[in-house]
C-alpha cells in the first residue's frame, strides 16, 4: 500500500481532484441545463458539512493520485467519462469505504443546491411556509365507486 | 416534603393517552401525565430548512436506535424483519405520523367469527362510533362521507386534495373497476379549533411545522392541560409499583436531571404503545408477579402484531407533482379488504396511495434502486424518475401469533439503565401471501393508470409504525391482560389503552381506533367511578 492513511487533511491539489471526481460523479448536464457536483462547489460543502467523510475520503483520493500516476494520466478532469468511471470503481475496489459515503452524500447535497433546483424548475426554498398550490381535483371521478353496493360485512 | 398522590397518573403522551387525558379531565380529578419525551417546537421541524429531506434520516428519522435523541430508547429489532418506528415527545409518535385516519371495519371486530382466525374482540365496531365521532372532531379529519367501504360516518372537514397524482391513480381504480377513496386524514384542509389549514409542504413525516397536522401535540395536549391536567415532560417511567394488595400504587421514574422520583397515583394508566407497554410490565416484578405484573396470563409482550407492508411504484411518462401535498393522504382503496374465500388468505389489506418524493429522496432512491447511476447517465435517468415517480403501500392485516412478542433484552438498556426491548417476530405464511397477492394488484392498478414501469418491494424494513397486540383485551383472564373496558385482570387499578390492548390489528393505520379506545375506556372509568376496582 502506498496511500498515506495518517492524514486526514485536504490538499489545495487534492481539493482539485475531488472537484473533478464530483464532476464525474454528476458531471454537467449536456447544453448546460444542470451543473457539474465539482463546478458548484459540493467537495467544499461536503467538508463543511459532512465532516466525517474527510478521512476516508483523503484515502480514496490518495489511491486514485496512486492509479493515475501508475497510468501516466496527469489530469484526471481530461479524462473521457468512461475511462474516469473505470478508475473510480477502481478506487472502490482498493478503499470499499470510499465510494458509498461519497456517493450518497453527493447525491444527497447535489439536489439541496439552489442552481440545481432552478435547473429542475423548483423554486429554491423550502416547503414552508409558502407551501404548495394543489388541485383539489374531481370528484366526479368517484361517480361510478359512489353505484357500488356496500363493500364492508355486517356483523 | 411529603409526595402527592395523584388520582390517576398516565404514562405516556401519545396519541392515547393524550386523548384519555383530555376526556378524564373533566372529572376534575388530580391527574398527572408522565412523558420521556419533551414539547417539540414546530419551528424547528425540517421542512423550513433546505436539508429538509435529509433530516428524514437523521434527528427526524423513523428508527429510535439510528436517531438517538437522547429522549429515545432503544430497541433490539436485530431479529425482526420489520423494523420498529416511533417517535417520543408530547404527542408521541403522532409527530411523525403520516396523519392517514381511517377507523376499523366492523368485521375487524369479528375476525374469528367470520374467517377463523385470532379472536374476536370483547367490543364491536358500533361500542367505538360515537369516539371515532369524537375522534374525528378532536383530531380534525377530513374526507369526504359516502365511501361504500364503511357504515356512515362523520367526517367534519373536506378532503385533502387530490392533485394530478390523485386523478390518475383513480382513473386506474376505475379502469379496474375496483375501489378508492379520498383518504379519512387527520389535516386540517381549513381552519379548525385553531390550527392553521394545510398548505401541502409534503414532508408531514418529519412534523407538521405548519400545525395543520393533527399531532396531539396540537389537539388534545392543549385543552387537556387548560382542563388542569398535568404534564411533566422528560420524565421516563422506570416501573409500576404494586402493593401487597395487588393494587398499583403509583409508579418510579426519572425525571429531566436523572433523579429517580416517586409518583403515587391511585390508578395507573399505562399509553407506550404496543413496545413501551409491555416493556414496562415486564420491568415491573414484585413478589407476586415475578414475570412482570398484569401478567398472569402469560400474555404479556405477546401476539405482537405490525402491519406488513408493501411498496409498490411507477413510473409516467408526466410529471405528478408528487412532491407537493401530504405525503400519506391522498386516496386509498379497500377492494381487497375483506376476505375472499377464493384467495390463498384470510382477511385483507388496503391500498394507502402515497405521493411522491422531493428531489433528494428520488435522487438517493434512485441511487439505492440503480435506477439513478452516477456518471454520464444521471441527469436523463434522474429526470425520468424524478416527479414522476409514485405508488402505493399495501397494508396487510397482522394475525396474532403468541411466538410474535416484545421481551425484556438480557443486555441493552436505555440511558437510565432501564432493560430495553427485544423484538421477536416473523412474517406469517398469510402475511407473505398477502403481500404477495397486495404487490401483483399493486403493479396491476399502476399499469391501469398509465406507469411504464413498476417496481416493488415487501416486506418494507422500516415499517414497524404500526404496534400492537402484546397486551390484549378480553373478557377470560386466561386468554387476555385487560377486560372490555381496558382495565388490568390481574391488578385492579391498573388500565391499559393504547395498542397494546388491540385484539386483532385490521388493515389500516390504527391511530384513530387507538384514540377512539381511549376514549371509551376514559367513559368506561367516568361511569364506573362508583365501582371501578370491583
Amino acid at each position: 500500500m502506498a496511500a498515506d492513511t495518517a492524514s486526514s487533511e485536504i490538499s489545495e491539489t487534492q481539493m482539485r481532484l475531488f472537484a473533478g471526481v464530483l464532476d464525474a460523479i454528476i458531471p454537467p448536464g449536456e447544453g448546460g441545463a444542470h451543473p457539474g457536483a465539482g463546478e458548484i462547489g459540493l467537495g467544499e460543502i461536503l467538508l463543511q458539512k459532512v465532516p466525517e467523510l474527510t478521512p476516508v475520503l483523503v484515502q480514496g483520493l490518495a489511491v486514485l493520485r496512486e492509479e493515475l500516476e501508475n497510468r501516466q494520466v496527469a489530469d484526471f478532469a481530461a479524462l473521457a467519462e468512461d475511462e474516469k468511471h473505470a478508475l473510480l470503481e477502481q478506487v472502490g475496489v482498493r478503499e470499499p469505504g470510499f465510494l458509498p459515503g461519497l456517493l450518497f452524500h453527493t447525491y444527497a447535497n447535489y439536489y439541496q443546491q439552489p442552481r440545481v433546483l432552478e435547473a429542475l424548475g423548483l423554486e429554491a426554498r423550502p416547503p414552508y411556509p409558502r407551501g404548495y398550490e394543489l388541485e383539489a381535483g374531481d370528484l366526479n371521478l368517484l361517480d361510478p365507486v359512489r353505484k357500488r353496493p356496500r363493500l364492508y360485512r355486517r356483523c | 416534603m411529603p409526595e402527592e398522590t395523584a388520582d390517576v397518573v398516565i404514562v405516556g403522551a401519545g396519541a392515547a393517552g393524550a386523548a384519555f387525558a383530555w376526556s378524564l379531565a373533566e372529572t376534575r380529578m388530580k391527574i398527572v401525565c408522565l412523558e420521556q419525551g419533551g414539547w417539540m417546537n414546530p419551528a424547528e421541524y425540517p421542512s423550513s430548512r433546505a436539508d429538509w429531506e435529509l433530516r428524514g434520516f437523521g434527528d427526524f428519522g423513523l428508527s429510535p436506535n439510528a436517531r438517538g435523541r437522547p429522549e429515545d430508547y432503544p430497541i433490539n429489532d436485530a431479529e425482526s424483519p420489520i423494523a420498529i418506528s416511533n417517535f417520543n415527545a408530547v404527542g408521541g409518535s403522532t409527530i411523525l405520523y403520516a396523519a392517514h385516519f381511517p377507523r376499523f371495519h366492523p368485521s375487524d371486530f369479528r375476525a374469528h367469527t367470520l374467517d377463523g382466525v385470532g379472536d374476536d374482540w370483547p367490543i364491536q365496531y358500533e361500542t367505538l362510533e360515537p369516539y371515532y365521532d369524537e375522534n374525528a372532531r378532536m383530531m380534525g379529519v377530513a374526507g369526504l362521507a359516502g365511501d361504500p367501504a364503511y357504515p356512515p360516518k362523520q367526517v367534519p372537514l373536506p378532503p385533502v386534495p387530490l392533485g394530478k397524482l390523485g386523478e390518475t391513480l383513480g382513473r386506474g381504480f376505475n379502469r379496474l373497476g375496483w375501489h378508492w377513496w379520498p383518504s379519512d386524514s387527520a389535516i386540517a384542509t381549513v381552519e379548525h379549533a385553531g390550527r392553521a389549514p394545510c398548505v401541502n409542504l409534503g414532508p408531514c413525516l418529519t412534523g407538521c411545522a405548519q400545525g395543520a397536522k393533527g399531532s396531539t401535540d396540537v389537539t388534545y395536549w392543549p385543552e387537556a392541560v387548560r382542563r388542569g391536567v398535568e404534564l411533566r415532560t422528560h420524565c421516563r417511567v422506570r416501573e409500576i409499583t404494586v402493593g401487597e394488595n395487588d393494587m398499583a400504587d403509583g409508579v418510579i421514574y426519572y425525571d429531566a436531571e436523572g433523579v429517580e422520583r416517586r409518583q403515587k397515583a391511585e390508578v395507573v394508566v399505562i399509553a407506550c404503545n404496543g413496545v413501551g407497554t409491555p416493556r414496562l410490565l415486564l420491568n415491573s416484578r414484585t413478589a407476586h408477579f415475578p414475570e412482570g405484573i398484569a401478567n398472569r396470563s402469560g400474555l404479556v409482550g405477546r401476539n405482537l402484531m405490525f402491519h406488513p407492508y408493501a411498496m409498490v411504484q411507477g413510473v409516467f411518462d408526466e410529471a405528478l407533482d408528487g412532491y407537493k401535498g401530504p405525503m400519506g393522504c391522498c386516496i386509498m382503496s379497500q377492494e381487497f379488504y375483506e376476505t375472499d374465500p377464493g384467495r390463498d388468505f384470510v382477511r385483507g389489506y388496503s391500498f394507502e396511495i402515497t405521493r411522491g418524493m422531493g428531489p433528494v429522496g428520488a435522487a438517493i432512491s434512485g441511487m439505492s434502486s440503480g435506477s439513478v447511476p452516477w456518471g454520464p447517465d444521471h441527469h436523463r435517468s434522474y429526470a425520468d424518475l424524478f416527479n414522476r415517480t409514485t405508488g402505493m403501500v399495501v397494508i396487510c392485516e397482522d394475525l396474532p401469533e403468541p411466538q410474535n412478542r416484545v421481551s425484556l433484552d438480557p443486555e441493552l438498556t436505555d440511558s437510565n439503565g432501564i432493560p430495553a426491548p427485544k423484538i421477536h417476530y416473523r412474517l406469517s405464511e398469510n402475511s407473505e401471501r398477502m403481500l404477495e397477492h397486495g404487490v401483483a394488484r399493486g403493479r396491476e392498478v399502476l399499469e391501469a393508470a398509465g406507469a411504464r414501469e413498476t417496481s416493488a418491494q415487501a416486506p418494507l424494513p422500516f415499517a414497524g409504525w404500526h404496534l400492537m397486540g402484546t397486551a390484549r383485551m378480553g373478557s377470560d383472564p386466561s386468554r387476555s391482560v385487560v377486560n372490555e373496558w381496558g382495565r388490568s385482570h390481574d391488578v385492579r387499578n391498573l388500565f391499559i389503552i393504547d395498542g397494546s390492548i388491540f385484539v386483532t390489528a385490521g388493515a389500516v393505520n390504527p391511530t384513530n381506533t387507538i384514540q377512539a379506545l381511549a376514549l371509551f375506556i376514559a367513559d368506561q372509568i367516568k361511569q364506573r367511578l362508583d365501582s371501578l376496582f370491583d
